[in-house]
């Protein structure tokens, strides 16, 4: 139910800001897995196997140091190695912009747009679209707070 | 006259004590910082049952799940620098605990199978046959963009073989082999003790990785 929500939040995304890819990633509601929930734009299904590995890649380290993070040329001026970052390797990405998904204050989830062609990286304007449906997905979250999590 | 130890000799040496002191590194992640971080987790858990106070509760808890993640990545970073397993119970356990975790972290499947049973190798063996494995597998994630992956194990009586297939981009073989460290250093490894590694590959098809080591029985 709440899943279907996000998932057209991310369906909108793709469309509005022209982008490729959009994958939310948020953590087990029991431990301390966080994984990838809701994909568009993807080309195969490796996003659902893929449990974001903390403090590692973009998704990772987002959610640990809580602020955006962006990529451009990958694997090119990266923070340790490409095999860090998974899901650039999985969906074929070239350059990604992500923002934290907080619940209750703290970051439990990220939100990925990326695009795999050389087009231009994400300007502001992008930049802004994201985390404008970041805080949209956290108000979902509320809404839906009362609901068994998954 | 006393001869020079051979390049062979140096290689395995100098292998060696690079293996050596990444399992020391392993180790002590795993027992050590891994161990004290769990039993700062169970105190937190602790605390959380016995103070008063919503605030503070919360507060100690989101501690905890900090503490359980770290503890999580310090125990996988362990099991890709040297899985605690292949010194203890052998490479099959050790392959299959580092192929569980290259699933969870790479969304790839792998088709796996061992037919036979493990025969007990030297322990520099195990760790030249995980290593060339490893090695095959990160290429693979790095660059072969393949959904799902084959490795076949067969132990015969009198020699061990090794498969590992995907189904991915394919790449000039020849070509890489003058120019990259990877793929020659795994040919490398498996001559140092004995055995040969073959890598065919087509584009747009695939890559099989073949290993061989004898074995003596
Ligand atoms: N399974 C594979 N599928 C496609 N290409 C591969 C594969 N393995 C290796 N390659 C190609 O061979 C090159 C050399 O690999 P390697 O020697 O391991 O170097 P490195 O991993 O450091 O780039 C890679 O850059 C890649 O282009
Ligand atoms: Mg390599």
């Amino acid at each position: 139910m709440k899943n279907k929500s996000i998932a057209r939040v991310c369906d909108e995304l793709l469309l509005h800001i022209q982008c490729d890819f959009v994958g939310y990633a948020f953590q087990d509601r029991i431990g301390p897995n966080i994984r990838w929930l809701v994909a568009a734009g993807n080309r195969n299904d490796k996003y659902k196997r893929i449990t974001v590995r903390y403090g590692k890649g973009i998704a990772g380290r987002v959610i640990s140091t809580d602020r955006p993070m962006m990529i451009a040329d990958f694997p090119n001026n990266i923070l340790g190695k490409a095999l860090e970052y998974p899901i650039m390797l999985a969906e074929n990405l070239l350059h990604s912009y992500a923002v934290p998904i907080h619940l209750n204050g703290i970051a439990k989830g990220v939100l990925l747009v990326g695009e795999r062609k050389n087009k231009r990286i994400f300007e502001e304007e992008q930049q802004k679209s994201v985390q404008k449906a970041a805080i949209k997905i956290e108000e979902l979250m509320n809404t839906h707070l009362d609901e068994d999590r998954w | 006259m006393e001869s020079l130890p051979s390049r062979n000799q140096i290689s395995s040496y100098i292998i060696q004590s690079q293996e050596e002191e990444i399992k020391r590194i392993a180790l002590e992640l795993h027992e050590g910082v891994g161990q004290t971080l769990y039993s700062v987790f169970t105190g937190f858990q602790f605390l959380e049952t016995s103070v008063e106070g919503d605030s503070l509760k919360g507060y100690i808890h989101e501690m905890g799940e900090l503490l359980e993640k770290t503890i999580q990545e310090v125990r996988l970073l362990a099991v890709e620098l040297h899985p605690p397993t292949l010194t203890t119970l052998g490479f099959i356990p050790a392959l299959k605990s580092y192929l569980k975790l290259y699933t969870s972290t790479y969304g790839i499947l792998v088709d796996f199978i061992n037919d036979g049973t493990e025969s007990r190798l030297p322990e520099h063996h195990r760790m030249t046959l995980f290593r060339v494995c490893q090695e095959a597998l990160v290429n693979i994630a790095k660059y072969a963009d393949s959904l799902q992956i084959e490795i076949n194990v067969v132990w015969k009586s009198d020699c061990l073989e090794i498969l590992v297939k995907d189904f991915g981009k394919g790449f000039d073989v020849d070509k890489e082999v003058q120019q990259s460290a990877g793929i020659a250093a795994m040919i490398e490894r498996m001559k140092i003790i004995g055995g040969n590694c073959i890598i065919s590959s087509v584009i747009g098809e695939g890559t099989v990785i073949k290993l061989f080591l004898p074995l003596q029985s």
